[in-house]
């Protein structure tokens, strides 16, 4: 095959493998069982862990009994934090607090929270060993719920420890017996004038509650002590991350510590950061041996969850419906450890008021530390509530008013050019093209047929945005070798939403050279290098940038060395020009890229930033519901999902990305809720934690990515795992309103709960 | 886990053999997809299990017999069941029932005889059977005996058998006419365990109702006849009047039990409306 470099694309119209639908590279190794995963990972002179976990929820930890599961036959050696204290002085990680212990010293601070290890050959051994531990307590009160956390007396942690990687956390460095982890505030104009100008004031509370990620390939970490380096294995969103946080850890130089990654089975948000990396490190290390922990499914309850959330919201509306003032006050459930929850409650914090253009906007978000398992990023970085919240409020002012919900909406809707609460002016945001699209596709504009008897239809309509993290940088390696195929090194982790598809896709189109030549190396930090972390939507775009630089690179490095022998590189095949320079198949060309886009940190105090994100990803959707009213149970009869994406990178995979983030979002508004008692999970397994199944997806469900170019996006595209989860919630509640006049203001929507409120519609509340 | 003797007999009687009257540690086992799930979650340890999947053939058969009753082996799979002509000629609403039981790797390993000596209220087939006035006959070494499905089960996780005793078979009565339903009812995911579980069979006689068996499971400790309900079912012809009164009186008898698919209350107003929906699901086959 001749392969040569066809002329640099410089349009749309021009694109070949962007914009295409090319199926998965890895759908063939998966669907054959022979794609490489870490649980199926097995090294000679392997041990096996197994965690003993409190079961309390705060306490101070007096010692630790590990005598009678040491003395088990087959048990290799138990480790407690005492343990880590040898290895590492400061046993402590995060990435905004250096908060969570590897194992816990002192104080347990949730049920769950590791406590000691046993390392066994055979993982049986390690079980039942760990179940022969015994933990001495002295219990503490403990605080569960967020907003009591602003002034409890149970205090989760005494002493606040901020990592010093963020800012705006620098202020809250040994501060005390606060369980305030970040409080981010927001001021534009002057709301109270404005509420006491406004023709009406509406202000509601909203909940939301603790869920999780539920990956299907639970937690899981290998750890080879080899002589040179410390090999980790693990299924991680975040190798740069757990690399420098372990060599910080250890006191090492980086590369001392490798992290590979193969493909996840799934990740969401909860295999950020570090997981089961430093106490597998650990414990490899102390024991000489390779240690491999996998977590149960049942485990997975107490890692790391979705924040539960208290929401206050009030406006200021004229009586034709535009709305002058919004005040915020958001309280974060962040569990007994920060993790990211600080970011989520600024990041995510400052698009509280919803897309709409509101002259006085005030903002307070609160993460707060409770005696929970802690939470962190869930698909949608903390969008999905604040959504929730707005969209559930302007439907009830809209109700209120008298206005039609799409007419609402389209008074206040945010424009192109204008600037959204942070004072950032929006660019390239569909907001109006989604929300006009999505009227249209649910023909809002005709008249509905509301069912009647003991059938009721309804139908509701929500829109939410999100901000991309900023500022995070991303680094890629374009190598094309002597016969002109490529590969392209980044640590982007392919955790089921297609980016190695996507990123050979955009090496091809930079390059010129059909897709199908162009490898995608895994994520491993000796040979891949520096990405921030496979999260919050931002592959597509930063790295993407940095693939499409790399690939920019290497072009120009072949086309500068086809001149050098005096060959046109556009019309000689790539491997003559090597053969020419090197004589025989020889050699290589190798472009390097990165990215970090332009950001503005907000001012202290205001909160206020001209440049607050790189991109806003859009998503909205449109519910249809019936409900028995005899029994209050309804089906979603009908989902339509409109997104921004920018301009689609692979159509097919785009689809699956909005239909799985519909999906799972619909789950967190329909079933899913952990329950506890005094902190400790109560329905921590699969059969009484249900997520949604095949037979729950709706009988009609259409996504759709509205025509729209990212232009400062590489090849106009932008982040797209997130935007499908927006709209959800909201547009059920909405429609179960329309349909029998029960506003819910909770998640979950139970049908129980909409029985509830027929009953107290009708005057006969139901009586327990 | 800790390691267990696994037997594998080849026939019922050797497996009998192989029981404990007194040791709850020596458990037998048919397809094991609730035993692995308690063993998984360490709240079965065993010292021995012994697997039935080995023993004579013939206790995995279905027949329709003269008399017009249909004998199920006890190591039938409920897929097999579900595919069998003479359960769908006997009892169209087991076939209706096993299509929405649990899912299809479960289906195609569970047992019949499991599914019932489990005897956990959420399952799906134990309402379903009692309303068809199913019977078991157990095997044991003392000899064989034959009992009331309805009389099986005793209580929550709770059996009429011996801890050296087992299901042979099942035996479902000719229907002769008989007119069934089963209504499953899940308030979360459609794969949930049922919140509420409502089996009917009727005796028609023109349009007046001659006999009703109504059923309530899940929401109940065990399975159990609403004999209120039946009584106010029992003459009449079906009006809405009437299935309310049903209602009412299914609502008054049932003991319900809340869980985090619903409270205790809100489960009897369920009951309530599908005691009823039940019974016109029945009249309609």
């Amino acid at each position: 095959m001749a392969i040569t470099l066809d002329k640099a694309s410089s349009g749309a119209a021009d694109l070949t493998s962007v914009g295409r639908s090319i199926p998965r590279v890895e759908a063939r190794a998966k669907v054959t069982g022979k794609a490489e995963y870490v649980h199926n990972l097995r090294l000679p002179g392997m041990l096996y862990g197994k965690i003993f976990r409190s079961t309390v929820a705060h306490a101070r930890l007096l010692g630790v009994d590990v005598s009678a599961a040491q003395d088990m036959p087959g048990v290799f050696a138990v480790y407690t934090g005492l343990d880590m204290l040898q290895l590492i002085p400061e046993p402590y990680y995060g990435p905004a607090f250096h908060d969570q212990p590897i194992l816990a010293l002192e104080k347990v601070h949730y049920v769950g929270e590791p406590v000691a290890l046993v390392l066994a050959a055979d993982p049986h051994v390690a079980d039942a060993a760990a179940q022969l531990i015994v933990a001495d307590y002295d219990e503490l009160p403990a605080v569960f719920d967020e907003v009591e956390a602003m002034t409890s007396k149970a205090v989760v942690h005494e002493v606040l420890k901020p990592a010093g990687t963020f800012p705006d956390l620098k202020h809250l460095k040994d501060k005390r017996d606060t369980n305030i982890a970040l409080d981010f505030h927001l001021r534009r104009g002057d709301t109270e004038q404005a509420f006491a100008e406004a023709d009406h004031v509406f202000e509601h509370t909203f909940h939301t509650q603790q869920v999780l990620h539920l990956p299907l390939e639970p937690f899981v970490t290998v750890v080879d002590p080899t002589p040179n380096q410390l090999v980790i294995h693990t299924a991680s969103q975040s190798p740069s991350f757990v690399r420098i946080e372990i060599a910080r850890l250890l006191g090492w130089p980086e590369n001392k510590v490798r992290v590979k990654v193969p493909y996840l089975g799934g990740g969401f948000g909860a295999k950020l950061y570090i997981k089961l990396e430093a106490l597998t490190a650990a414990a490899a290390l102390i024991a000489g041996r390779p240690v491999k922990i996998a977590l149960t499914m049942e485990e997975q309850f107490y890692t790391l969850t979705k924040h539960a959330t208290t929401l206050r919201i009030k406006s200021g509306v004229t009586k034709d419906g535009r709305i002058t003032a919004r005040e915020c006050e958001v309280w974060w459930n962040g569990g007994a450890y920060a993790d990211i929850g600080p970011r989520i409650t600024q990041k995510s914090g400052f698009t509280a008021p919803g897309p709409y253009d509101i002259d006085h906007v005030s903002i307070d978000s609160y993460s707060l530390y409770t005696n929970l398992p802690p939470a962190g990023a869930l698909r949608g970085f903390g969008i999905p509530q604040l959504v929730w919240a707005y969209e559930s409020h302007t439907d009830m002012i809209a109700k209120e008013l008298n206005i039609d919900p799409l007419a609402i909406r389209q008074i206040n809707i945010l424009q192109e050019g204008r600037p959204q609460a942070t004072g950032t002016v929006m660019r390239d945001a569909g907001i109006a093209p989604v929300l006009e699209r999505l009227a249209e596709r649910m023909n809002w504009e005709k008249p509905y047929d509301k069912g009647s008897g003991t059938i009721r239809r309804g139908r509701g309509i929500a829109i939410g945005f999100k901000a991309s993290i900023s500022p995070t940088t991303s680094m890629a390696i374009v190598n094309i070798s002597a016969d002109g195929s490529c590969i392209v090194y980044c640590s982007t982790v392919d955790m089921g939403q297609g980016s190695d598809t996507a990123m050979a896709q955009f090496a091809a189109e930079a390059l010129g050279i059909p897709v199908e030549l162009v490898k995608v190396v895994h994520p491993d930090t000796d040979v891949t290098p520096y990405d921030m972390a496979t999260l919050g939507s931002r592959s597509t775009y930063h790295m993407g940038h940095a693939v499409k630089n790399a690939a920019e690179d290497a072009r120009d490095k072949l086309l500068a060395l086809a001149a050098e022998v005096g060959l046109s590189a556009e019309t000689t095949p790539i491997p003559d020009i090597f053969r020419k320079k090197y004589g025989m198949q020889a050699g290589n060309i190798v472009g390097t890229g990165s990215f970090i886009p332009p950001y503005t940190p907000p001012q202290p105090g205001t909160g206020l930033t001209t440049d607050a994100t790189p991109f806003w990803m859009i998503g909205a959707t449109g519910a249809e519901v019936e409900v028995d009213t005899e029994t209050g149970e309804f089906k979603v009869t009908r989902l339509v999902n409109l997104v921004d994406v920018g301009r689609p990178v692979n159509p097919a995979i785009v689809e699956t990305q909005i239909s799985g983030a519909t999906m799972m979002q619909l789950g967190f508004t329909l079933f899913e809720r952990m329950d506890f008692d005094a902190g400790q999970v109560t329905n921590a397994s699969l059969a009484d934690y249900k997520i949604p199944g095949i037979r729950d997806v709706p009988p009609v469900m259409e996504n759709e990515a509205v025509d729209m170019v990212q232009k400062t996006g590489p090849f106009g595209a932008k982040g797209v795992g997130e935007s499908g989860t927006f709209g959800v919630s909201p547009a059920i509640a909405s429609a179960i309103d329309d349909a029998v006049g029960v506003r819910l203001m909770s998640l979950p929507l139970t049908a129980e709960a909409v029985y509830r409120g027929l009953r107290a519609q009708a005057g006969k509340p139901l009586q327990d | 886990m800790i390691p267990f003797e696994l037997a594998e007999p080849r026939t019922l009687k050797a497996a009998l053999k192989l029981l404990d009257a007194d040791d709850p540690s020596v458990r037998v086992f048919g397809g094991g997809t609730a035993l692995m799930l308690m063993m998984k979650a360490g709240v079965f340890q065993p010292t021995r299990l012994v697997s039935l999947r080995g023993v004579e053939a013939r206790y995995a058969k279905i027949k329709k017999v003269k008399d017009g009753s249909l004998h199920i082996g006890a190591l039938t799979t409920l897929s097999a069941m579900g595919r069998a002509a003479a359960v769908k000629t006997v009892a169209p609403v087991i076939i209706d029932t096993l299509r929405t039981l649990s899912n299809v790797r479960v289906r195609n390993v569970a047992t019949l005889g499991g599914h019932l000596a489990h005897a956990d209220p959420h399952m799906d087939l134990p309402p379903v059977l009692i309303a068809l006035d199913a019977q078991v006959v157990t095997a044991a070494a003392a000899g064989s005996r034959t009992l009331a499905v309805a009389d099986l089960l005793t209580g929550y996780y709770e059996t009429a058998l011996a801890r050296n005793e087992l299901i042979s078979e099942i035996i479902v009565p000719p229907q002769q006419g008989r007119r069934s339903a089963y209504i499953k009812l899940t308030t979360r995911t459609a794969d949930d365990w049922p919140t509420l579980g409502v089996a009917v069979s009727l005796t028609m006689d023109g349009q007046t109702v001659e006999d009703a068996r109504i059923v309530v499971s899940a929401a109940t400790e065990k399975p159990v006849r609403l004999q209120t309900a039946e009584a106010a079912l029992r003459g009449e012809i079906i009006t809405d009047a009437v299935l309310a009164r049903v209602g009412e009186a299914a609502a008054a008898e049932a003991e319900l039990v809340g869980d985090a698919r619903g409270t205790a209350a809100y489960k009897r107003e369920l009951l309530r409306v599908y005691a009823g929906r039940a019974v016109r699901k029945a009249l309609a086959t």
